[in-house]
């Protein structure tokens, strides 16, 4: 299977996934929504505070990541692949706009970078794919859902769509037994993404909400 | 990796005095001439060139090189070597218990170790030479919103905030619960209380600075100054001209030459 064609494959993954997201109400919590990209200074630092501290926390996870990927391929590192992307959904559920699970992926793959990721500035590119994966579920939603089953949804798909970049970048697409290990990575992914990414970034969400810093930050 | 190891020094050579933009742009021919190449050979050039550019030109020292080095190579070397056993092939070099390594696998396994090692040592070349502010500074020059670029000029900003905080926390943690040496899910739910203590004292911190920034007047023009512009340099031209020359002469040799 060639890369364009995992990308595809990908992409339909991800609007299977916002359909779902968008028609299964869970854990309903719903809000204004819409697509206002009108950032406040304030929406602005958040995304940079959130940058800074996922980025700090995810540069010792990624040097185990990246050894763990590198080495054992698509299956080796599934469980750990959705242990990044918590910072997006947890700003999203601050901030409530569109844009803004990319803009944290890719300040926080900067920092990453920055303090020493060993893929170098390609980092940015699960930055982009991952936030990516992650506002196309939000997208399919008009933005407006705030339940538990989206922010996992979004998890995964954020997940799952990283996986892209990976396959480009160190070269899944090159054999037969390396996709078939790809495709069988393709669950824990986004069973991993659901968890460590979608559900804990609501949960710290749901905390952070109940401290109060929330009156000024989420504007409805 | 050590802040030290990873981190702009200014001295002044003829890499550090080209422009931030120049040098982006330097790592972004690298990259896509580096996914270009099919040789080895030709591979191995690019990455002694950029070594070169690094120690010689730039004069980064040898010792951040050395200690940057697991990171250049680490993740490069495991990449090479899992693709070293896993690529089908038919002359057999040697076999560890049930993994073959194979001639194909060995071309193939070099392949990737070159091209993740010059991407990551492009990255560093770039982080060695550049202040980060330049380059942000520059990117807004050539029409990124300067409130999108603020975002990461205040991530840089509240870095050794986040970085001391995280320590602290840590080690408050550590003093009440020896948590270096308590069992794994006590160490989990130790982690999620650190990450919260510090997720929380940051948004109000972000508040505060959003709320002092605004009342100076943040983002009520279009656009904004800067203490130091940014301006192309003829040595970022330099740079950028030597590296596009070296890679289309390796395409050229590959292609033309080698017949590949």
């Amino acid at each position: 299977m060639t890369l364009p064609l995992m990308l595809v494959v990908n992409i339909v993954i991800l609007a299977v996934l916002g359909l779902i997201a968008r028609f299964v109400k869970i854990g309903g919590d719903e809000g204004k929504g819409g697509f206002n990209f009108n950032y406040s200074t304030s929406d602005l630092i958040i995304l940079a505070v959130i940058g800074a501290i996922s980025g700090v926390i995810n540069t010792g996870t990624g040097i185990v990541w990246n050894a763990a990927n590198s080495a054992g391929g698509p299956l080796a590192g599934a469980a750990l692949q959705g242990a990044f992307m918590w910072a997006y959904l947890l700003a999203f559920f601050l901030i409530r706009k569109p844009g803004t699970m990319l803009i944290v992926g890719l300040v926080e793959t900067s920092i990453e970078a920055l303090l020493g990721n060993p893929s170098g500035l390609s980092t940015l590119g699960w930055g982009l794919t991952q936030g990516i994966g992650a506002e196309a579920v939000m997208a399919f939603c008009m933005y407006g859902n705030f339940g538990w089953l989206a922010f996992a949804l979004a998890g995964a798909a954020a997940s799952q769509f990283g996986t892209v970049w990976t396959a480009y970048l160190f070269g899944w697409d090159s054999s037969p037994e390396i996709v078939t290990q790809y495709w069988q990575a393709a669950a824990i992914n986004m069973i991993s993404g659901a968890i460590l990414s979608g559900l804990l970034g609501f949960w710290l969400g749901k905390m952070v909400e109940r401290t109060n810093l929330l009156r000024a930050t989420r504007r409805e | 990796m050590s802040e030290q190891t990873l981190q702009y020094v200014d001295n002044n050579s003829f890499v550090h005095r080209a422009d931030a933009l120049s040098k982006l742009i330097l790592v972004l021919v690298v990259v896509v001439t580096t996914f270009q190449l099919t040789s080895n050979d030709a591979r191995g050039i690019m990455l002694s060139s950029l070594l070169m550019l690094a120690i010689i030109f730039a004069r980064v020292p040898l010792a951040s090189v050395l200690k940057a080095s697991p990171l250049i190579f680490g993740v490069a070397l495991l990449l090479g070597m899992f693709h070293l056993f896993v690529t089908p092939g038919q002359q057999v070099l040697f076999t560890i218990g049930p993994l073959s390594a194979t001639q194909e696998g060995l071309a193939k396994g070099l392949g990737y170790f070159f091209r993740l090692s010059i991407m990551v040592t492009a990255s560093f070349l770039l982080i060695w030479t550049t202040d980060i502010r330049e380059l942000m500074v520059g990117l807004v020059s050539v029409g990124i919103p300067y409130r999108y670029a603020f975002a990461i000029f205040m991530a840089l900003r509240f870095l050794p905030i986040v970085q001391q905080e995280v320590e602290a926390v840590q080690a408050a943690h550590a003093i009440r619960g020896r948590a270096s040496r308590s069992p794994l899910a006590h160490r989990f739910r130790l982690w999620q209380r650190y990450l919260f203590t510090v997720i929380v004292n940051g948004l109000r911190k972000a508040e505060n600075t959003a709320l002092a920034i605004e009342s100076r007047g943040f983002g009520a023009y279009p656009t904004r100054s800067y203490v130091k512009g940014f301006r192309w340099s003829t040595t970022g031209m330099i740079l950028v001209i030597l590296f596009v020359s070296l890679g289309a002469g390796l395409i050229y040799w590959e292609k033309v030459i080698l017949g590949l």
